[in-house]
C-alpha cells in the first residue's frame, strides 16, 4: 500500500532510490549514490549517511529487497532490487512529486 | 512499522547492525577507491570518504533503534502520564481501585477454590492416564454411575480384565490412633497392593506397599504420609519401624510416602495407608468375601485410551464379572437387577472427591455470580470514566489539535485503565487469599476439614492477569473511544463547556439499566438460595433438633471376651441415664445425619421391585428409649421392650414410609419381611410398631423407609462395637460431657469415646446450602449496591447538568413537585428497563440453580417479585436524593451561575 509522507526530503530520497532501482535493476548502496549524482548531472547529491537508514526502512516497508552479493572488484556488497509494492509506491511518489513541482512552478510563474 | 517488526528488530539487533557495518565499510572502500583513482593518496582518500559519510554511529543507531526507542519512550511517557493523572484524582482512583479490588478479588478467590477443588490434577505421574471406574445400570449407561465396588468384583476386575497397565482399589477409612479413652482420629485409606506403583508415588524412607503386602491373611503393615511422619513421628527417618495403633491393632510402619502425595481424594488428606487385606483384620474374618459390601473405589491407568475406550472394553467383560460375583441367596428379581449392571469409566486425573461432588456445581455458580459483580463494577468505572472524559474534553482536544493521533490518545487513556485494573488485581489477590481461608473454614466440618492445596499455580495467576486485562478493556475501551471522538475545533470554541453531556447520557443510561438488570438476576438467585436454606432449616427431620447430646463410643477393646460386651453396653446406658440432668438416654448403632449408615434390600411377598434402589431401606439398631429420647412419634403398635431380642421372631419397628411402600398400608402390624444375608436370606422380621418418618443422612433427601431392630437382634451388624448414646438434657454439653466420661470410664477405661450433638450433625449437612445462601446474598447485595451507586451517579450528574434548565422551569412557575416528577420520570424509565430485562434474565438463568434448590421452584414468582421490590426500594432511595436536590434548586442562583 503506497503511503505518502509529509517529510518532503525523505520522500524525495525514497523517490530517487526507487526510480534508480526501477531503471537500473539491482544495485548496491554506493552505486545508487553514484547513479543519482550522475543521472542528475551532479545537481543532486545524496547525503551518504542517511542513505543506509533509508534503505533499511524501505526494505522493512517491503518496497525493496536486499541481498548480499559480490561486486566486480570481488567485494561483498548488499544489492537492492525494487519489489512490486515498491513500483506502486514509486508511482504514487512520482505523482505527488509532479503535483508538487507543478504547483510550485505555477506559483512561481504567477507570483 | 508493525509491533512485530519492531520486536524482531530489538531482538535481532546485533545481526542487523553487523549487516549495516559491513555495508558501510563497503561504501567507504568504494568511495576511497574512487578518490584514489583520481589521484588522491590512500590515507587522505580514506579520511575524505569518512568525512563525506558523516557520523557513522548516529546513522547506524537511526537505522536500528530509532523506532524502538521512540516506542519505548512513548510507552514510558504514557505510564508516567497515567500515574500522574490517577494521583491527581485521588477520589476517583480510590473508588475505582477499591471496587476493582473487591470485584477481581472475589473472582480470584472463587476461581482459586474452583481450581483447587475441580481443576487440579492429582500430584502423581501422568494423571491424565488415570480413569475412575463406576457401576451403571445397563439401561442408563449414559448416566454417571455409582463409584463403589465390592471386593469380589474388584478381584474379578484385577484378575480377569486386561485393559489397564495397572489398577488399584481404594477405600477411605478413618483410624483411631488412641488405644482407649478419647478418640484420636487419623484419616487414612485401605488400598490394594499396586496403589503406589500405579500412581508412581515414591517413598522418602523405607518402602511403599506392593503386591506382596496384599495377600489374604496378611498381618498388616502401614505406610504413612510425609506430613504425618513429620507431625507425629519426628520425621521420615524415625518413622520406619515404629508401630501404630490403628483401631486398637498394632501395625508396623514400613515406609513414608512423598510428602506431596495426599492420597487420591481432593479435600481430604490421607495419612495412613494399609493394604486391602487388612479389612479382614478390622472388619471380621470374612469381610473381603462379602458380596454386598460396597466400599471400594477402583482406578486404572490406561495409557493412550480414552475413558470411553476403557468403558467399552469393561462393559464387554461386565457380564462375566457380575455372573462370577452374583450373591446366590438373593431373590430372583434382585439377582436379575444385579446382573443388569455394567462397569464403566470416567476421567480420573482429578482423583476422587466428595468435596468436588458436593461443591463443583456450587462453585461454578458462584463463579458466574462474581463475574456478574465484576461486570457491574466495570460498568460503574466505565461510567465514571465517561464523565471524566467529558471533563477532559478540552485537554484531549488540545492534544488532538497539536497533532496527537487518535490511536495515541486512546492508548494513553487505556494505559490509565490498565493501571487501575492491575492495582485492583494486586489488592484483590490479597483479599482473595483471606476470603479463601474463610470459605475453606466454612466448608470444613469437625471430623472432615477441607484440606485443599490452595497454592497459587499458573492457572490462578493466568486467570487473575487475564481477568485484569479483560476488566481494563471492558471499562476502558468505550470511554476512551468516546472521549477521543471529538472535533477539536468545536470543543475549543465552546471553551470546554458541556457540548457532549447529552452524548454521555446516551451511553450511561443503558449501562445503568444493564447494571440494574444483572443485579436483579443476582438478587433473585440469592433469594432462591436463601429460601432454600430457610426451607432446609425448617424441615421437620422427624426427631428433636435441639437438646440431644450424642456420646460416640467404641467397645472394640473394652473386653477380651466379646460375650461380655452387651452387658457392658447396657451398663453404660444405665449409668448415663442416671446422670443428673439427663432426662432420658438411649443407645443406637447409628445416629441421624452422622454420615454413617446401614441399608439392606427388603425381601417381602407381594412387593414388586421396579429397580434395585427401590427395595433398599435404611436400618438401625436401637434401645427401648430411643424414640422417646429423639422425640420420634409412635404411630401404632408398641416400641421395644427388654427381651425383644430374644423372642423367636425378631420384632421390628418401621417408619410410615416403609409401611406404605412395602405393605401398602399404614398399619402393617404382624406382617414380616426378610433381608439378603451373604448368599442366603435372613430369618423373618415381624413388624410390631410404626413410627413417624425421619431423615437419615440429609435434610433434603427424599424420605426413605427405615427399619429399627432391637439391640442384640440377629442382623448384619452382628458384633457392632461403635455404639452411640443419645442423652436428652437441658444442661450445657460442658457439664454433661465430663460426667459422661467418668461414667463410661467406670465401666471400662478402654472404651473409646467422643461427643457431639444432633444439632451439630445437622449443621454439618447444611454447610453447602449455608455457604451458597451467605455468599450469594453477599454478592447479590454487592451487585445491588454497585448498580444503585451507578444509578445515583448518573442521576446526580444529570441534575447538576440540567440545573440551569430546572432553574428556568422553576422561574416560569414549575412547582417542586414537577421537578421531582421530571427526575423520577427519568429514573423510572431506566429502572423499568432494568427490571424487565433483569426479570427475563432471572427466569432464563434459573435452571442454573435448580439442582441446588430445596422446596422452591427455580422460577418461583414470589422470590422474583420480592427481588424486584428490593431493587425498587433501593433504586428509589438512590433516586430521591438527586430529585430532592433538583427540587431545592433556587431559580435565581441557578440562573446567575450561568
Amino acid at each position: 500500500m503506497p503511503t505518502s509522507k509529509n517529510d518532503v526530503l525523505q520522500g524525495t530520497l525514497d523517490l530517487l532510490v526507487l526510480r534508480t532501482l526501477d531503471v537500473r535493476g539491482a544495485l548496491h548502496g554506493y552505486a545508487i549514490t553514484q547513479h543519482i549524482q550522475r543521472g542528475s548531472a551532479d545537481r543532486l547529491r545524496v547525503e551518504e549517511g542517511s542513505l543506509y537508514p533509508a534503505l533499511h526502512r524501505m526494505e522493512q516497508a517491503g518496497w525493496i529487497r536486499g541481498r548480499w552479493g559480490t561486486t566486480e572488484k570481488n567485494r561483498q556488497a548488499r544489492f537492492y532490487a525494487i519489489t512490486a509494492a515498491g513500483r506502486r509506491q514509486l508511482d504514487a511518489e512520482q505523482e505527488s512529486w509532479e503535483r508538487l513541482t507543478d504547483g510550485v512552478s505555477r506559483l512561481l510563474r504567477f507570483a | 512499522m508493525s509491533w512485530f517488526q519492531r520486536f524482531i528488530n530489538t531482538v535481532r539487533g546485533r545481526t542487523l547492525s553487523q549487516d549495516l557495518d559491513r555495508e558501510i565499510a563497503f561504501h567507504l572502500a568504494e568511495r576511497s577507491d574512487d578518490l584514489a583513482s583520481r589521484g588522491m593518496d590512500t590515507d587522505d582518500a580514506t579520511l575524505e570518504a569518512r568525512r563525506r559519510f558523516g557520523n557513522r554511529t548516529v546513522h547506524t543507531e537511526q537505522a536500528r533503534d530509532r523506532d524502538v526507542l521512540l516506542w519505548l519512550e512513548s510507552l514510558l511517557a504514557d505510564t508516567r502520564y497515567a500515574i500522574r493523572s490517577l494521583v491527581a484524582n485521588p477520589g476517583f482512583t480510590t473508588v475505582a481501585v477499591v471496587s476493582l479490588a473487591l470485584g477481581l478479588g472475589a473472582n480470584t478467590a472463587i476461581f482459586s477454590l474452583a481450581n483447587a477443588v475441580v481443576l487440579r490434577s492429582l500430584p502423581v505421574r501422568d494423571p491424565g492416564q488415570l480413569v475412575l471406574l463406576d457401576i451403571r445400570d445397563k439401561q442408563h449407561a449414559a448416566e454417571a454411575g455409582d463409584p463403589y465396588f465390592t471386593n469380589p468384583i474388584w478381584e474379578e476386575i484385577r484378575d480377569h480384565t486386561h485393559v489397564f497397565s495397572g489398577s488399584f482399589a481404594y477405600a477411605n477409612r478413618a483410624f483411631d490412633l488412641a488405644n482407649g479413652g478419647i478418640v484420636r482420629r487419623a484419616n487414612g485409606a485401605v488400598v490394594s497392593g499396586a496403589f503406589f506403583h500405579v500412581l508412581g508415588v515414591q517413598a522418602v524412607a523405607g518402602r511403599l506397599l506392593d503386591r506382596s503386602d496384599d495377600v489374604r491373611g496378611c498381618g498388616g503393615v502401614a505406610v504413612v504420609s510425609g506430613g504425618f511422619a513429620d507431625r507425629e513421628l519426628g520425621g521420615a527417618a524415625r518413622a520406619v519401624g515404629r508401630t501404630l495403633s490403628l483401631d486398637g491393632h498394632p501395625v508396623p510402619i514400613i515406609g513414608v510416602a512423598d510428602p506431596r502425595f495426599f492420597g487420591i481424594e481432593v479435600g481430604r488428606k490421607a495419612d495412613v495407608f494399609v493394604p486391602l487385606c487388612m479389612v479382614n483384620v478390622f472388619d471380621g474374618a470374612h469381610a473381603l468375601d462379602e458380596r454386598s459390601r460396597w466400599y471400594l473405589e477402583v482406578m486404572g491407568r490406561a495409557p493412550g485410551m480414552t475413558p470411553e475406550d476403557v468403558g467399552a472394553r469393561l462393559s464387554a467383560a461386565s457380564s462375566a464379572i457380575f455372573q462370577a460375583t452374583l450373591p446366590s441367596g438373593w431373590s430372583k428379581a434382585n439377582q436379575a437387577n444385579y446382573l443388569s449392571q455394567m462397569v464403566a469409566a470416567v476421567p480420573g486425573a482429578g482423583g476422587l472427591s466428595e468435596l468436588r461432588h458436593q461443591y463443583a456445581h456450587a462453585l461454578w455458580l458462584l463463579m458466574a455470580a462474581v463475574a456478574v459483580v465484576l461486570i457491574i463494577a466495570c460498568e460503574n468505572i466505565a461510567n465514571l470514566l465517561l464523565a471524566r472524559g467529558a471533563v477532559r474534553q478540552h485537554e484531549i482536544a488540545i492534544r488532538l489539535s497539536l497533532g496527537a493521533g487518535r490511536g495515541r490518545v486512546i492508548r494513553q487513556l487505556l494505559c490509565e485503565s490498565l493501571f487501575l485494573a492491575l492495582i485492583g488485581a494486586a489488592l484483590g489477590a490479597v483479599f482473595a487469599r483471606w476470603a479463601d481461608r474463610v470459605i475453606v473454614a466454612w466448608i470444613s466440618t469437625r471430623h472432615q476439614p477441607a484440606l485443599l492445596d490452595m497454592a497459587i499455580d499458573w492457572r490462578v495467576l493466568g486467570f487473575t492477569i487475564i481477568a485484569a486485562l479483560v476488566t481494563a478493556a471492558l471499562f476502558g475501551l468505550l470511554p476512551a473511544w468516546r472521549a477521543t471522538r471529538v472535533d477539536p475545533q468545536t470543543i475549543m470554541k465552546s471553551g470546554g463547556r458541556g457540548m457532549t453531556g447529552h452524548h454521555r447520557q446516551r451511553l450511561s443510561r443503558p449501562l445503568v439499566a444493564a447494571q440494574l438488570a444483572l443485579s436483579l438476576a443476582l438478587v433473585t438467585g440469592a433469594g432462591l438460595l436463601l429460601v432454600t436454606f430457610r426451607n432446609l432449616d425448617a424441615v421437620n427431620p422427624g426427631f428433636r433438633r435441639e437438646g440431644v447430646y450424642i456420646v460416640q463410643t467404641d467397645f472394640a477393646h473394652a473386653a477380651s471376651d466379646t460375650a461380655r460386651l452387651p452387658a457392658m453396653e447396657r451398663d453404660v446406658l444405665d449409668r448415663l441415664g442416671a446422670l443428673p440432668g439427663v432426662r432420658s438416654a438411649s443407645q443406637s448403632a447409628f445416629t441421624p445425619m452422622s454420615g454413617a449408615g446401614w441399608n439392606e434390600y427388603i425381601l417381602t411377598a407381594g412387593y414388586v421391585v421396579h429397580d434395585a434402589r427401590d427395595s433398599l431401606a435404611y436400618f438401625n439398631a436401637v434401645s427401648e428409649n430411643f424414640f422417646s429420647t429423639m422425640g420420634t412419634a409412635l404411630l401404632s403398635g408398641r416400641t421395644f421392650r427388654a427381651g425383644d431380642n430374644e423372642s423367636p421372631v425378631t420384632p421390628a419397628i418401621v417408619t410410615r414410609t416403609m409401611a406404605r411402600r412395602f405393605f401398602g398400608v399404614d398399619n402393617p402390624l404382624g406382617r414380616t419381611f426378610r433381608t439378603p444375608v451373604a448368599d442366603s436370606t435372613s430369618p423373618p422380621y415381624e413388624i410390631i410398631g410404626v413410627v413417624g418418618d425421619s431423615k437419615y443422612n440429609k435434610l433434603d433427601e427424599q424420605t426413605s423407609p427405615i427399619v429399627y431392630l432391637p439391640l442384640g437382634a440377629r442382623s448384619s451388624i452382628q458384633g457392632w462395637t461403635q455404639w452411640n448414646y443419645e442423652l436428652r438434657s437441658d444442661l450445657p454439653i460442658s457439664s454433661i460431657l465430663p460426667a459422661a466420661r467418668d461414667a463410661i470410664a467406670a465401666v471400662s477405661p478402654s472404651i473409646e469415646l467422643d461427643a457431639t450433638t444432633i444439632s451439630a450433625q445437622i449443621e454439618s449437612t447444611l454447610a453447602r446450602p449455608r455457604l451458597l445462601a451467605t455468599l450469594s446474598s453477599f454478592f447479590g447485595a454487592l451487585a445491588l449496591v454497585l448498580a444503585v451507586i451507578g444509578l445515583y451517579g448518573t442521576l446526580a450528574y444529570d441534575v447538576a447538568r440540567r440545573r440551569n434548565e430546572i432553574g428556568i422551569r422553576m422561574a416560569l412557575g414549575a412547582a417542586w413537585r414537577d421537578v421531582v416528577r421530571l427526575v423520577l420520570g427519568d429514573a423510572g424509565r431506566i429502572i423499568i428497563a432494568g427490571i424487565v430485562v433483569g426479570a427475563v434474565l432471572s427466569l432464563a438463568g434459573s435452571h442454573l440453580v435448580s439442582s441446588l434448590l430445596f422446596g422452591v421452584a427455580p422460577q418461583d414468582l414470589r422470590t422474583l417479585v420480592g427481588a424486584v421490590l428490593v431493587l425498587l426500594c433501593t433504586a428509589l432511595i438512590a433516586t430521591m436524593l438527586p430529585a430532592w436536590r433538583a427540587a431545592r434548586t433556587h431559580p435565581a442562583e441557578a440562573l446567575r451561575d450561568e
